[in-house]
């Protein structure tokens, strides 16, 4: 490519990048007092209203995906999608990107999600996540107990075991919460694993950087780690805890179809 | 009464156990979350083992303000002498 064509192509993903995030946020703001509202009041029944809302939830991210691509800004590749869909389990990913989340419940039906405390302040945002039943983040205990709750109810949930982004080039630190709430629900455990190149929207890197190539996101779903294997490790205890947790980093940062050992 | 030698090896031998812990991380200087990656899940399991060690009931309380292996160590001994 020359240097003109390189300069072009940079300045229009940097573009893209910008308007993606623009629209991601006027979007979100627009819909969380239109749409939203209105689903809500049309949904009086809790569980239903979460339903529909987080299907339209799923239509909102799959539209944003949709543009990023569509921009040229990001490619991916997903498979083993279909294995997302089973309700009741786990899914449990790396989190290299600021955007996993949102490919992920696009990629799901109904899923619920661990969200920070800090947007029941926020006056647009509050009313949409509690709608959606997400989960909010009120202190070890109180989330693990949550999460398994919502588990045992027969609803999936995303956690990104590692609590915040991946830093890129090193190596997998997991927290034990997403083996604690394994164990506590007793539910299969779907592993994900997420590979960016270049490194895109990470820790590292400001919204507004782009890479010389656009990011390529692979996607990886694996097969299960069954309820009856975490089961036979007992209840919640810390050694279980351990043991599971050392497992999910294996199957987050090798193979995630590699025959579960647990 | 328990030596605060004994009270220290037998805290030490179950950590080892409970949360297979490097022995060698374990001295009484050593914070149990940001040295010994004890959590607060892990803390219960700790407590409830300790109950059967000292054969009284523990307070949560009691172990409000332990921060290190020597706290807990100071803990004990207070149960065990009240």
């Amino acid at each position: 490519m020359s240097l003109l064509r390189r300069r072009l192509d940079l300045g229009w993903r940097l573009f893209g990048t910008g308007f993606s995030f623009f629209c991601f946020g006027v979007g979100a703001l627009i819909i969380s007092i239109s749409v939203f509202p209105v689903i809500s009041l049309l949904s009086p029944q809790r569980d239903r209203r979460r339903r529909r809302i987080q299907r339209a939830m799923r239509r909102v991210m799959s539209l944003f995906v949709w543009l990023m691509k569509t921009l040229g800004i990001i490619t991916c590749d997903i498979r083993g999608a279909e294995k997302l869909r089973a309700p009741g389990q786990l899914v449990i990913a790396n989190h290299p990107s600021l955007i996993d989340v949102v490919i992920l419940i696009a990629l799901m039906p109904e899923v619920d999600c661990i969200v920070k405390q800090a947007l029941w302040r926020n006056p647009f945002l509050r009313w949409p996540v509690s709608w959606a039943g997400y989960i909010p983040n009120r202190g070890p205990e109180n989330l693990v107990e949550a999460c398994a709750a919502s588990l045992r109810a027969g609803r999936s949930l995303i956690v990104f075991p590692e609590g915040t982004r991946t830093v890129p080039g090193e190596a997998l630190q997991l927290k034990r919460g997403a083996a604690q709430i394994a164990l506590a629900a007793g539910c299969d455990v779907r592993p994900v694993r997420i590979t960016v190149t270049p490194p895109m929207l990470s820790k590292r890197q400001a919204w507004y950087w782009v890479p010389p190539k656009p990011g390529h996101w692979d996607i990886e779903v694996g097969d299960r780690i069954g309820a009856d294997r975490i089961a036979a490790l007992g209840s919640l205890s810390g050694l279980a805890a351990r043991r599971l947790t050392r497992h999910f980093v294996d199957r987050l940062s090798g193979d995630p179809n590699a025959p579960s050992a647990v | 009464m328990r030596s605060r030698e004994e009270i220290f090896e037998h805290l030490k031998a179950t950590l080892v156990e409970l949360f297979e812990t490097d022995p060698a991380k374990i001295t009484p200087e050593a914070h149990l979350y940001a040295d010994l990656d004890i959590d607060s899940i892990d803390a219960i399991d700790l407590v409830l083992t300790l109950k059967e060690y000292t054969g009284k009931k523990i307070q949560p309380e009691e172990f409000k303000s332990v921060r290190t292996v020597g706290d807990v160590v100071n803990a004990i001994e207070a149960i065990l002498a009240s």
